[in-house]
Parts: structure tokens; sequence; C-alpha cells
């Protein structure tokens, strides 16, 4: 979260372009065009974060538009299946919707003798989802921990377990909420338990699913449900709830101006992470994929998923960061 | 106590029945006779086996109908209705799916006084339908609701088009003008329409030709690349930096990308030149709100007024989009287009097993059952082998990743593929290991059914064999398995309906979500073991749990499973055929 903030708030470039009845996000005109280079070859093999996974096949499917000979394939069964694959050597990008944890490092500087890189491709806002109907606005992050969490660590008195302790009157009072989570693999449920319960544990009530499609579709069939999830995966069935840091704090959208403005507390980047030794030279296929993903092509299919791109900016220092700087 | 032993202690109750039945039918001709008899004649276990049957059938064909009719539904064109909301918002698109539900009481209190007398009417219900808008290029959303109270009606307008795109799903709107070199040729719906009709099939087949280019002509030029590069890597690593070899396969190496490089800018022009063609033909769309769109024709894979089409034309487009379905790559993030990889890997990777374990199995049983004598060692494999087919499939996918995977690849790749390394290449997920997981999944299906097969062939038949001088191996050759094939046939059949409906343990040894490679081509050596594949049920599972436009991907995992299930019982069918005329040239080697 700091680290986000710290690079929005020096990057201050927000490209939004709200047209009234369109809410539409584009991308930042000052990123490069890609074009494609001779000499790429080999297999793209990426191996991480199922809230990537769309995105990396597009990203993939657009590359092997330029580069047709370029063999694909995609896993994403969670960010914490990347590290392990990196090390190995089974994938050469490992897609993740958290930064790497110290213990991760230090496995990866045990094997190679430096850290793992990681670069950030795009912006996502981890959303809170009710049911269409739901007439709730918003919760605080206190509300949100009681009622995912049993320890409460941000300060709850009781834990919340009906729709009427969270504000709500008449028939949904006594309604009890059903809890929608993500498996324990993913760098969503991580960084959720991170961000919102203040590192408390889940619940045992919180149904784990296998995919963030699969929260949303829980969150849409059922009533009294309250899921998170990515907003790239929010379907017209589900609302995405207002959020608050603090008890009675203002209430923030999930929309993308908050998005850019670092306002809206779960808002993160989504990491690519290689396996870079510092001062060298990427090969061709790995350095043009890194250059196509924070090419102007690269972030229009960032929107194509329904996340937000990054800025010219932040490219750059991405870029920068593995050497890449034509 | 010995007139307790007397009695037939272990006689069954319903004979004992059937007896007291008939002696108390001879003595008393009144009485709780009904109740008896009825058990006598055995109908109350006729209606409970009759009964158990009709439920099976029931639960089968109730599931069978829902995956038909929801997957053979998905690609039926839908008439394209606008709708005008009271605020005058506009929304047009393809009613997908329809809801009665109780608005709450937030909703309804803000709602004018007359609506709230109209639902309160209908006791609280309201009605809503989901639209599917499309446009998310302009829009970033898929799915409007739009609640009747809340519409001022809808239309269906003449004009409306549906589009489908390569990229950003759906597009709906009308036809304003077409340009060709950015002159505007036909400025009314009607005339766009029919420039369209005219020159869209020969952009899409220039659309094709370059993506044959793209696949076919600039692959072969970098496959002879890599395989430079490779030898290059591979005489560094044999011979060190400073050898001859190394300086000549590095010069090899450079000739051929210097030649590779020209072939490259040649095929580009190419490629240029048919983008260049295509460009010139654009349509203009105006979307329902009134924005317009620019799409190029090359960019569309078809289009189609729906509300003008009658049903040939219905027809004929359905029967086209089941096409793409079966036979194209899938697009969008597997959400569009077809899944012909996906059917491709499941039928080889079906195959591949089928071939690697009836032999094993076969080989197995006959040594269980013909040689082995029969003793607690023999016992406790048979019982370990039916122990097999209990333990969770997932527990065989660990197997094969730890050991298929990651020793038996890992050490192919140190041996054989040194030079690509750190980039694997049969140490990671792959149709050969995939299919040797399964095959060891299937194995005591083959095993137990080829036993019940061999045990059935009767002693006589052998004992006659040796009795004309046959040893043991060929009595088993000529006598015993041709009369046991068809039991053989029935291990296979069941092994393949098992192997092909699994998806857990694939997920860990080479399913993967997007491999558009296929597992055999043309290139040599034209079947690629170590690739990872696509697999149906896979596809289902990512349709229905990753797909980020989640609402369209739904009838999808429909049709996907409707697949599915046609294509195992096809594999079925054939595995069937076989059998009988396995059967009846046995039957006629008779005579």
């Amino acid at each position: 979260m700091s680290k986000f903030r710290s690079i929005v708030a020096a990057v201050c470039a927000v490209v939004l372009m709200a047209a009234p009845a369109f809410a539409q996000v584009s991308v930042d005109p000052n990123l490069p065009d890609y074009t494609p280079v001779s000499g790429v070859v080999g297999n793209i093999k990426s191996v991480g974060s199922d809230t990537m996974n769309n995105m990396m096949t597009l990203w993939a499917e657009g590359f092997k538009t330029m580069y047709p000979n370029v063999q694909v394939e995609i896993e994403g069964k969670g960010s914490s299946t990347a590290p392990p694959s990196l090390i190995s050597a089974t994938s050469n990008f490992g897609p993740m919707s958290r930064a790497t944890k110290s213990k991760e490092d230090d496995a990866f500087e045990k094997r190679f003798g430096y850290k793992p890189t990681q670069l950030p491709t795009s912006i996502d806002m981890l959303a809170v989802y009710v049911n269409k109907d739901n007439p709730i606005e918003g919760l605080s992050f206190p509300q949100v921990d009681a009622i995912f969490s049993k320890s409460r660590k941000l300060g709850m008195a009781s834990s919340i377990d009906k729709w009427g302790q969270a504000g709500l009157s008449g028939a949904w009072g006594n309604a009890p909420i059903s809890l929608y989570g993500r498996n324990s693999a993913s760098g969503t449920y991580g960084y959720f338990k991170k961000h919102a319960l203040g590192k408390g544990d889940y619940r045992d009530s919180v149904k784990e699913q296998p995919g963030s499609s699969a929260v949303v579709q829980g969150v849409a069939s059922d009533k009294y449900g309250i899921g998170y999830s990515g907003i790239g995966y929010k379907t017209a069935d589900v609302k995405a709830i207002a959020l608050s840091k603090e008890e009675g704090g203002k209430l923030i959208p999930a929309t993308p101006e908050y998005a850019y403005s670092g306002d809206y507390p779960l808002s993160r980047f989504l990491w690519l992470t290689v396996n870079y030794k510092p001062g060298s030279q990427l090969e061709p296929l790995r350095k043009e994929f890194i250059k196509y993903i924070f090419s102007k092509q690269g972030q229009l299919d960032v929107v194509k998923d329904g996340y937000y791109p990054i800025t010219a900016q932040i490219a750059k220092k991405a870029l920068a960061s593995v050497n890449i700087h034509d | 106590m010995s007139t307790t032993l007397k009695e037939p202690q272990n006689t069954p109750a319903l004979p004992r029945e059937i007896i007291r039945g008939s002696m108390s039918a001879r003595k008393k001709a009144r009485g709780n006779r009904g109740g008896r008899s009825l058990l006598a004649k055995g109908e109350p276990m006729l209606w409970l086996t009759g009964g158990g049957l009709v439920v099976a059938v029931v639960m089968i064909i109730a599931l069978l109908t829902l995956v038909i009719i929801q997957g053979a539904v998905t690609f039926w064109p839908k008439p394209v209705v606008q709708f005008t909301l009271k605020d005058n918002t506009i929304y047009m698109g393809e009613v997908t799916r329809d809801d009665t539900y109780k608005p709450e009481p937030g909703v309804l209190n803000s709602l004018p006084a007359d609506v709230q007398a109209d639902i309160a009417a209908n006791e609280g219900w309201a009605h809503r339908e989901l639209v599917r808008t499309g446009n998310f290029d302009l829009t970033n959303t898929h799915f409007h609701w739009v609640e009747d109270f809340n519409s001022q009606g809808q239309t269906l307008p003449k004009w409306a088009t549906v589009i489908e795109r390569n990229s950003w799903g759906r597009f709906y709107g009308m036809p304003k003008s077409f340009l060709i070199d950015g002159k505007v040729v036909a400025d009314t719906p009607q005339a766009a329409w029919a420039e369209y009709i005219k020159y869209h099939d020969e952009v899409r087949e220039r659309w094709h030709e370059r993506r044959g280019l793209e696949k076919h002509d600039i692959g072969r030029e970098s496959r002879k690349v890599d395989h430079a590069r490779l030898e290059m890597k591979s005489a560094l690593l044999e011979h060190g930096k400073d050898s001859a070899e190394y300086r000549e396969a590095q010069a090899n190496y450079d000739a051929i990308e210097a030649q590779v490089n020209v072939a490259y800018a040649k095929i580009r022009e190419e490629i240029n030149a048919l983008n260049a063609e295509n460009d010139r033909y654009q349509l203009v769309m105006e979307t329902a709100q009134g924005q317009e769109k620019q799409l190029g024709l090359a960019e569309i894979v078809r289009a189609y007024p729906a509300n003008q089409l009658g049903l040939g034309g219905k027809i004929s487009l359905y029967l086209s989009r089941w096409w793409e379905f079966l036979s194209d790559e899938p697009r969008e993030a597997n959400s569009e287009g077809g899944v012909f990889p996906a059917i491709f890997g499941t039928v080889a990777m079906t195959l591949i097993m089928s071939v690697l374990v009836v032999p094993f199995g076969v080989l197995a049983s006959l040594y269980l059952r013909e040689y082995a004598k029969a003793g607690p060692m023999i016992s406790a494999v048979r019982i370990a082998i039916n122990n097999l087919a209990g333990v969770p499939s997932i527990v065989f996918g660990v197997f094969g990743l730890g050991f298929f995977c990651y020793v038996v690849g890992g050490t192919i790749d140190e041996v054989f593929f040194k030079a690509s390394l750190p980039n694997p290449t049969f140490g990671t997920g792959g149709l050969l290991w995939a299919a040797l997981t399964l095959a060891l999944l299937t194995l005591p299906v083959v095993i137990v059914s080829t036993e019940e097969a061999l045990a059935a062939v009767p002693g006589s038949m052998r004992e006659g064999s040796y009795g004309c001088g046959a040893s043991k191996w060929q009595t088993i050759r000529r006598i015993v398995l041709p009369r046991a094939m068809p039991g053989v046939m029935t291990g296979a059949i069941l092994a393949m309906a098992r192997g092909a409906g699994e998806v857990a343990p694939l997920m860990l040894v080479g399913a993967v979500k997007l491999a558009p490679e296929l597992p055999i081509d043309g290139v040599y050596p034209f079947l690629h073991a170590q690739r990872s594949f696509m697999h149906l049920g896979f596809h289902v599972y990512d349709l229905g749990f990753q797909s980020q436009n989640a609402e369209a991907a739904k009838p999808m995992v429909f049709t996907t499973t409707l697949l599915l299930i046609c294509i195992v019982a096809f594999l079925n069918l054939f595995a069937i055929w076989l059998r009988a005329r396995l059967r009846r040239k046995f039957v006629s080697s008779q005579f």
C-alpha cells in the first residue's frame, strides 16, 4: 500500500477521460507504441495469479499476433505459485497480485544470488461486492474486519453477523451475512487479510472459492452474500460498495478516479515478477514481452480486462528497472 | 440346544415367508393374507429395484436435458431490443435473462406513487431483464439490468446490428456509413449494409491469408533461427567458449539470422500490404446512445441485422456459430471463438492414454490370472489394485507432477535438452505426462475387467488346448485371449470414459488455460508430447470460475459441457462398435 501510494503520489499524471454518460478509462497517450523486432522466439510460460490470468492471456494473444511463432502457456492458480515456479525455472513470468514476501525473496536469493524483480503492470482495485439488491452504501474497514475476521484486529467490540449490525433495517436487519472469499494460495486472499483485516484471521464461515469470478458469481446468486475480488470481475449482478479507512470516515466509491488518486483504500498494483540478474540484459523474448506490456497496446489489453492502465512515467520506471531504455 | 441347531438358520427370509405364506394360505383363506402374499410374490422388491432404476434414469435425463437445452440455445440469435428508461437513458442489446423479484423498500419509496401502487397490486413483485449491451470499449460494461417500472418502453429497431469482433466482445449499433479510403461511399444504413456484404468476405479472406503467413511462413523462418541458436548453445556447453566448434556454430547462426531477417522483411511486407488493403474498408456504426464508432472490416468476424433475420437466416447463423466453435481457436481470454485446441487435446490425450493403459493392464491381469499361483501374495496384489481405484484422482496428479514431470522429465531435460535450459522441455506438465498419469488412474478398471473376462473362459477350452500339445503361452495367445477380447474392450471403454472426464489431476500435469499450439502438427517430429495442451473439462472449469465476463461465459460452459459429453459418447460408441466386431469375428471362427 505504502509503495503504491508513494509511486502514485510521485506520478501525478491522472489520465482519465470521464464523459458524462460513459465513464471510460483510456490509456496514457505518452506510452510508447509497440513495434515488432526480429529474432523473438521461444516459449512464454507464465505461472501465478488468478486475478491476472485473463490479462496474461490477453497480453499473450496480443504478443502472438506480432510473433506468431512464440509459444504460450498460461497457468493461474494463485500468486503464491509464482515464486516457486520461477525458482524451479518451470516458468519465465510470474504474475502476482501482491508484492513478494520476504520469505519468497530469500528463497529466490538462495538459489540465484539476487532478489526477483517485480514490475507494476496495471492498477487494480480490490472491491468488496454485495448482491445488486443490497441497499448498503458502504462499509468502514473496522466493519469489514468485523464481518470477515474472527480476530477483529481493527477494534470493533463485537463481530457483525447480521446485515442489521452493518446498518441495514427492515427485512435486511435480521438477515445473516453470508461470506465469500478466495482460497489461501491467492494473492487477493493475502492482500485483503493484510490491508482490510489488519492481518487478522478469516472466519471459518468464509466460503473459499477457487477463482475471482467464482466469488462474484457466489455473491450474485446469494442475496445476503458479501465477498471480495478484483474490480475486473464485476458483473451486472453485483455492486461494488464504497469503503472508508476509519469508522465514520469518508466513504470512497470504487471508481477509477479514486484508484488513480490513491484515495481508494484497497487499490494496488498488479505485478509481473521476473528472474532478472541486476545489470544484465534480458534475452529477446522476455525483453520484448515486457516492452509489449508497457506499451500502448499492452495497456489497452489492461482496459479490456477491466483493470486500470498505468501511466507513461510508471512504465518508464518499470522498464528501467530491468535495463530497458529505448 | 440340538433342536435349535437343526433349525435351518441361514435360510433366507424370503423363502421362509413363502413357505409360511403358502401354509397359512392353505390353512386360513382369510386374515392378513394380502400383505404376506405381496411379499411372497416378490413385488415389493420389484418396486424397490424398479424405483431405483427410475430415479437413476430421471436424474440422468434431467441432467442431460439441462445441458442439451442450455448448450444448444447459446448460439441461437436473439432479437436486439432497445429500452428507453424513464430518465431517457437508452440501452440496446439482447435480453439474456429475466427475473421476478421484490424491490427493496428503499428503492420502492423513491418511485412515483402510481408505480408503487402497481407493484403493491402485484403483491410486491416486480420484473426486470438483463440486457447484454456490449460495446465494452465505449462503456466498460457488458450487461445492464432494466427494471420494467423504470422503462418507458421497448422497440425493435429495424437496423439494430450485432457485430462479433476479434476483440472487445460484441458491438450493438446501427450501420451509419461505409468508408473506402476514408471517403464515404454509402451513408444510409441500407446502403452501408449492402457495401459491407459486398466487401466483407474478401477482406476476411485476406485476413485469413495474413494469419496463415504469420503462422506458417514466419514460423518456419523462426524455427531455423531457433535451431541454429540451440546448436550454438550446445557447442558452447560441450566445447567451451574458445573452441573452433563454437566459433563455427556462431558463424553459422549469424549467417542464418541474416538470411532469416531478409525473409522476415519480405513476409512483413506481404503482411503489411494485406493489412493496408484491408484497412481501406471501414464500417461506421452508431450506437443507440448516438456515439459513433469506426470498425475495420477485418476486425469483424460476423455481423447481422438481428431484427431482420428470417428463419433461414437464423439457422444459417446458428450453424456458422457452431462451426466456428468447433473449428476455431479461442479469442478474448477463451470467452469467445472456438474450442478446437481443447477438442484436439482431449481426444489426443484420451487416445494416448488408452494406447498406454490397455496393453499394460492386459499383461498385468494375464499374469495374475494365468501364471500366478493363488496365495496371500496374489490376494494382497488384487486388494491393492482394487484400492487403487478408490484413491482420489488429485493424488495421482500430485504423483504425476512429482515423479513424471520433475524426476523423469527433469532428467530427460538434463540429458537431452541441456541447451534450452533453464526453459524446461519435458520437465514440466505436458501431453505425455498427463496421458501417463491418467493411464495409472484407469489401470485398475482395465485390470479388473480383463481378469473377469479371462476367468469367464471355460477351463475345458484350456485343457483341450493343452491336450493338443500347445504350450501355456500358445494357449493364452490362441484360445484364451481372443475369447476374452470383448471383456478387454469393455475395460478400455470404461477407462476411456473415466479418463476423458477427469480434470483434477490434469490441472497439475499439463492442461492449461491457453495453448493454441496443437500437440500434433506438421513440424518434425510431428507428435510434440512435451507440449502443454488444452482440455475441454479444464475449459469448463476455466469458463465457469475464472472468466472475467462471467455472464457471457456462462452459456459457453453448457455448450462446452455438451461437446465434452458428445466426444466421450463418440469415443465409447467407437469402442463398442469395435467390441461388437470382435465378438462377431469370434462367433464366426467357431464354425
